[in-house]
């Protein structure tokens, strides 16, 4: 081959390595950039008069005075907006013709202008929280005046069989009536009916979630997480480390430690919902830990499914410390349980807690384990004391949950995006713990 | 020849120390006058160590009297750190190893199954060939062994720790951070500072695997002093590939090679008239 | 006889004449403890052996009264998987099977070509200090929890394969075959070339280059068409898993294989090199052929953790329980195992003891067994490689035998992915 040819084959064999490295990185890119960008709208956006209303009623936030203040001024503004609805409602009733142009279509549209602005007061559609509030947050508020302003309307289908649909103003359909000025007041006056201010809002970590998710923070979920992970911690960490403590300072080489070490890697190979099943099979309905899920029976499930990683990470540490310390202990006359005691473990723990860190992360992250041994998608954060019998929220499955079984799934963006943040957060952090502390260990080791 | 006397040799051995020398010896069998009149503080007699069925020290037969500094020198290899480590069982870590023959401290025989190492090791220092401070503070480090020994009292162990930084010649270099960590030291203060462990024990002999190799001329220069000093308060035994450092700080030197007892005498005699020819010429630079 | 031992300083621990020698009660009690201890240890340390037992214990005996109740049978062949139907369930579970396989086999060809090549690239071309940061991109990559991706897959990806669909696909060809293409025609060119006389050479491949262009050009242009002209009707499908589970592998094969490829060593590359090799020669014919049972081990650890995966497949699959019509279409909704599991525990939950619900342990019974069967593969595959080196190196002593034990504990890491 042309010597040419060759080194064109090799500039174009590290270009497709290099191009690999950026597709990763671009991956990575990718796949974070949306949930840091959506994520944060949890924490801060533009909040509406309602959630500083919501937030006052609810959780007694705010200033008092101001909100009164506030609310008065709201009251002015919105009040033509109810008139003309009342006065529209009242009409339909009297006017036949109107009401079969109509009757169908305005109990939907008020309740759209309510849940943007909020009922009346005492005129609540139902019990509902949602429907007791209007729009709480201005990115919701301007899709939702959009849908009142604005009307899909049919027409036909299109060229690949799929329905086509126009968007035009509604204020067309209600040319003539006393609701047409309604739109266009909608419309003009948004920001006043409305009154959007920037919102830092970081008790979303710790309010409970009000009305499946639409109001509120992620409470229960976050403590659950914690909960589940201190607890896999607690089981996992004492076996691991004291198992790989027999590895590294007892086991020889014989043919048990060999199937010890397949019995490891197996267990590291088990998919983790097979782990889940397993909890449910032999936590709950056999040895009955707790009558049903519950934090102690996912903790168990999921302290197995670190302890492999854990256990490795332990020996790893172990074997990295020199044999030199040892001896030293020795010489000194320590006995091998006090050379391990006082001298290895203090030595390998930064390599260890490594370890235990990143299998920390591990356990916040995972949900198959969980799913039948722990979590469930409603409820109350989780008192310390009803850890052995209560079942909890956990990031992870509310993740699921909330942005595949939720009833309004596209109206929780924020909720769901805010606790994609706070896991990924949680567990980027703890990584990034363990890269810190590693690189300590290695600078200490080299000097 | 040896081998096949060590063969019918049964692993307990008397507990005397023996006052008269085997007779079926190899030729180069050493003749050890300076110490026939003497106690001795730590004998071997006919003592091999095997590692896994190979021997690295075969047949060693000396006497190291109490309260003297006593050089093993020897080519690389020559079993002279074996022989080191078999004096407080620090070879029981290696897989493998085994002994045959005796060894024997104060008259115990140091390898009967009841012996209490964790005693003997108390009563037989180390100071290895490259500093091994814990990875903890000063202070930690030289409280270590009275601490496992039972010391708890604050003050107690203060007064051991300064008591051994000053023997060790290191207390005003770091009285004022003895809650440092020891890896901060310099490598010569470092080793030092394990001396001064090594002395927190208060034992009665003191190893030292080749102490000053990994040290720079200065740093070996005070270890060395600092040997002298301690001579006459413990039985010393050093190990060194450095002839010159066993002429400079010891009393008695052995000769190893091939894991066999050469010569062991004076270290000024052995020095300027060895008797055996191997020891003249190792000492003459023609192997090693 | 330890007169001469006489302490200078006030303070001494010293036991004067403390005997070396145990007692024999005291003897007796010291192997007894230390005996207890070692015990205890053992029993501490059996227990993560014995839970592996139990796992396989608790999974069979609840897969039994299915295979009991139902035979094999129906499990094995049958598409048909009703077992919600009270009256006629039906329990086929061979387009879930599929679904697993088909997913898994997407994933690969994202993973593994992408994976191997940044693992060259790591090893062999990036200098130490890009590589300090290409690395925490992988360790992030694989950090993230799987819900996360299945979240995006769901949330981001699936409306942008539904909208954008064609589009993306025809892009993507472009950006994939593009570059390949035109390296296959320079070579193409040069090796056909090459024998002719001197005079011929250069215009001969100016001409074989420009025909093979256009046909290219031309081939390209109607492939990326009709991708252009696809519909996709759901963004939830397998082709979304596929993709979304091979950037979840990716860091399991980048890690183990650029472990292998660094395994290989130094004296290896240094040969190739001194026979005037260049960089992609030697990676082709001599580290890439020396690392390949390590880089076998990484595919099946990839493929263990795309088998594994349950969040994702169940997030982003779509989950219909069929087999694609026309089987290789990667554009209509799988079912996965793993998705399977959870998506009807929860209504077999409150049947414990139907068939419904141990059905899904059945399921669970396949997928222990065929991730043991792949731990076993890779092990074996890794200890060939361990062998391997060690021959390469032959007697390099004490080092040849530390690396490539280390290389194994370091596989073994990431087993667990």
């Amino acid at each position: 081959m042309h010597l040419r040819t060759r080194k064109i084959i090799d500039r174009s064999a590290t270009g497709i390595g290099i191009l690999a490295i950026v597709v990763m990185t671009a991956a990575l890119v990718v796949l974070l950039a949306p949930i840091f960008a959506n994520g944060t709208g949890a924490f801060v956006f533009r909040g509406t008069a309602e959630f500083r209303k919501y937030q006052s009623d609810r959780f007694d936030r705010g200033d008092r005075e101001v909100l009164t203040t506030e609310k008065e001024t709201l009251r002015q503004v919105r009040q033509p907006v109810y008139d003309l609805l009342h006065k529209f409602e009242h009409q339909l009733k009297n006017d036949d013709d109107l009401d079969a142009r109509f009757g169908a279509e305005f109990p939907k549209l008020k309740r759209e202008v309510y849940r943007l602005i909020g009922p009346p007061p005492g005129e609540a559609l139902s019990r509902l929280e949602r429907d007791e509030y209007g729009a709480t947050r201005w990115d919701r508020a301007l899709v939702q005046a959009d849908s009142i302003v604005h009307v899909q309307e049919d027409r036909g289908l299109d060229s690949h069989g799929f329905s086509l649909k126009v968007e035009g103003p509604r204020a067309a359909r209600y040319k003539g009536t006393s609701l047409e000025p309604m739109f266009g007041y909608v419309e003009m006056h948004l920001a006043e009916l409305l009154r959007p201010q920037w919102t830092f809002y970081p008790q979303f970590l710790i309010d409970n979630p009000q009305d499946a998710n639409f109001f509120g923070g992620i409470g229960p979920a976050v403590l659950g997480t914690i909960y589940l992970t201190l607890g896999a911690i607690l089981f996992a960490v004492p076996m691991g480390v004291i198992t790989a403590i027999y590895l590294v300072e007892y086991a020889g080489q014989g043919r048990f430690i060999s199937l010890l070490r397949t019995c490891i890697s197996t267990l590291a190979g088990v998919p983790s919902i097979v782990f889940g099943l397993f909890g449910l099979a032999f936590f709950i309905n056999t040895i009955h830990v707790s009558p049903s899920k519950s934090v102690l029976a996912g903790s168990l499930t999921l302290g197995l499914l670190i302890l492999p990683t854990i256990i490795r990470a332990s020996e790893e540490a172990l074997r990295a410390v020199p044999l030199a310390y040892k001896e030293a202990a020795l010489s000194l006359g320590a006995g091998q349980w006090r050379t391990i005691l006082t001298v290895i473990l203090p030595a390998a723990l930064p390599g260890i807690l490594t370890g235990i860190i990143i299998s920390m992360g591990r356990a916040a992250g995972e949900t198959a384990p969980i799913i039948f041994t722990a979590a469930v998608s409603v409820g109350l954060g989780v008192k310390p004391w009803e850890v052995f019998t209560s079942p909890t929220q956990a990031l992870s499955w509310n993740i699921y949950n909330v942005s595949t079984e939720h009833e309004a799934v596209d109206q929780i963006r924020h909720v769901q995006y805010g606790m994609v943040l706070t896991l990924v957060v949680l567990v980027l952090a703890l990584n990034l713990t363990a890269v810190l502390l590693r690189a300590r260990i290695t600078r200490r080791l080299s000097g | 020849m040896a081998s096949s006397a060590v063969a019918e040799r049964p692993k307990k051995m008397t507990t005397s120390v023996p006052t008269t020398r085997p007779t079926s010896r190899s030729p180069e069998t050493p003749q050890t006058p300076a110490v026939a009149g003497e106690v001795s503080h730590v004998a071997a007699e006919g003592f091999h160590v095997l590692y896994g069925g190979r021997p690295a020290v075969k047949s060693v037969t000396m006497n190291i009297p109490p309260g003297r500094v006593t050089a093993i020198i020897g080519p690389s290899g020559c079993g002279k750190s074996t022989f080191l480590r078999a004096i407080n069982r620090m070879n029981d870590l290696i897989p493998g190893c085994t002994v045959q023959g005796r060894l024997a401290l104060d008259g115990q025989d140091l390898y009967v199954p009841q012996l209490d190492v964790v005693a003997l090791r108390r009563k037989v220092g180390m100071v290895f060939q490259k500093p091994n401070p814990f990875p903890k503070s000063i202070f930690d480090n030289v409280a270590y062994g009275p601490r496992i020994h039972g010391i708890s009292s604050r003050t107690h162990l203060s007064e051991i720790v300064e008591q051994s930084l000053s023997r060790a010649g290191l207390w005003d270099e770091v009285k004022d951070r003895q809650h440092d960590n020891a890896l901060r030291l310099s490598g010569g203060q470092q080793q030092r500072l394990c001396i001064a462990r090594a002395l927190a024990v208060d034992p009665e002999v003191l190893l030292m695997d080749e102490p000053a190799s990994a040290l720079d001329p200065r740093s070996t220069a005070r270890v060395e002093e600092l040997i002298d000093e301690l001579s006459g308060q413990y039985t010393i035994i050093i190990v060194t590939h450095n002839m010159q450092q066993a002429a400079r700080v010891s009393e008695l030197t052995a000769f190893f090679y091939e894991g066999e007892l050469i010569e062991f005498g004076p270290t000024k005699e052995i020095f300027t008239k060895p008797r055996q020819e191997k020891t003249e010429a190792y000492i003459t630079g023609r192997f090693g | 006889m330890t007169a001469f031992g006489q302490t200078s300083g006030k303070i001494s621990i010293r036991r004067q004449g403390g005997s070396l020698v145990l007692g024999q009660r005291a003897d007796r009690l010291r192997h007894a403890v230390a005996l207890l201890g070692r015990l205890i240890l053992l029993a501490i340390a059996s227990s993560s052996a014995l839970a592996v037992l139990f796992i396989f214990y608790f999974i069979i005996r609840d897969a039994i009264p299915f295979f009991h109740d139902n035979g094999l049978r129906e499990f094995f062949t049958s598409t048909h998987w009703y077992p919600s139907n009270a009256a006629a369930p039906e329990f086929g579970a061979l387009a879930i099977f599929y679904g697993t396989g088909m997913v898994t086999v997407g994933a690969i060809v994202v993973a593994v070509p992408l994976g191997v090549a940044a693992a060259v690239c790591l090893s062999d071309v990036l200098p130490f200090s890009v590589r300090q940061w290409v690395k925490p991109t992988v360790e992030i990559l694989a950090a993230i929890p799987s819900v996360v991706y299945g979240f995006f897959a769901l949330v981001v990806f699936a409306p942008l394969l539904q909208d954008k669909g064609g589009q993306a696909l025809s892009v993507a060809t472009w950006l994939l075959f593009g570059p390949l293409a035109a390296l296959a025609i320079l070579v193409v060119a040069d090796v056909s070339c090459g024998r002719l006389r001197e005079r011929f050479r250069n215009p001969a491949r100016a001409a074989v280059m420009i025909l093979l262009t256009l046909a290219a050009l031309a081939g390209l242009w109607k492939l990326s068409a009709a991708l252009a002209a696809i519909h996709i009707s759901s963004g939830t499908n397998a082709l979304n898993a596929s993709i979304i589970l091979g950037v979840m592998a990716l860091p399991t094969i980048v890690s183990v294989s650029e472990d292998a490829l660094t395994a290989a060593g130094r004296e290896l590359r240094e040969g190739s090199y001194a026979l005037g090799a260049t960089r992609a020669e030697t990676i082709l014919s001599v580290i890439i052929p020396a690392a390949s049972s390590g880089i076998m081990a990484a595919v099946i650890l990839g493929i263990m953790r795309a088998i594994g995966e349950t969040m994702v497949v169940l997030m982003a699959s779509g989950n219909a329980a069929q087999i694609p019509q026309p089987w290789y279409n990667f554009l209509s909704p799988v079912r996965t195992m793993t998705a399977t599991i959870v998506s009807d525990m929860g209504e077999a939950d409150q049947t414990t003891g139907s068939s419904r619900y141990h059905v899904l342990f059945a399921m669970a019974l396949c997928l222990l067994v065929v991730s043991f069967l792949a731990n076993l593969a890779s092990e074996w595959v890794v200890r060939r490689t361990v062998a391997k080196i060690s021959a390469v190196r032959g007697t390099g002593g004490g080092d040849a035998a530390s690396r490539p034990q280390g290389f194994m504990r370091r596989v073994w890491s990431w087993i667990g992915g």
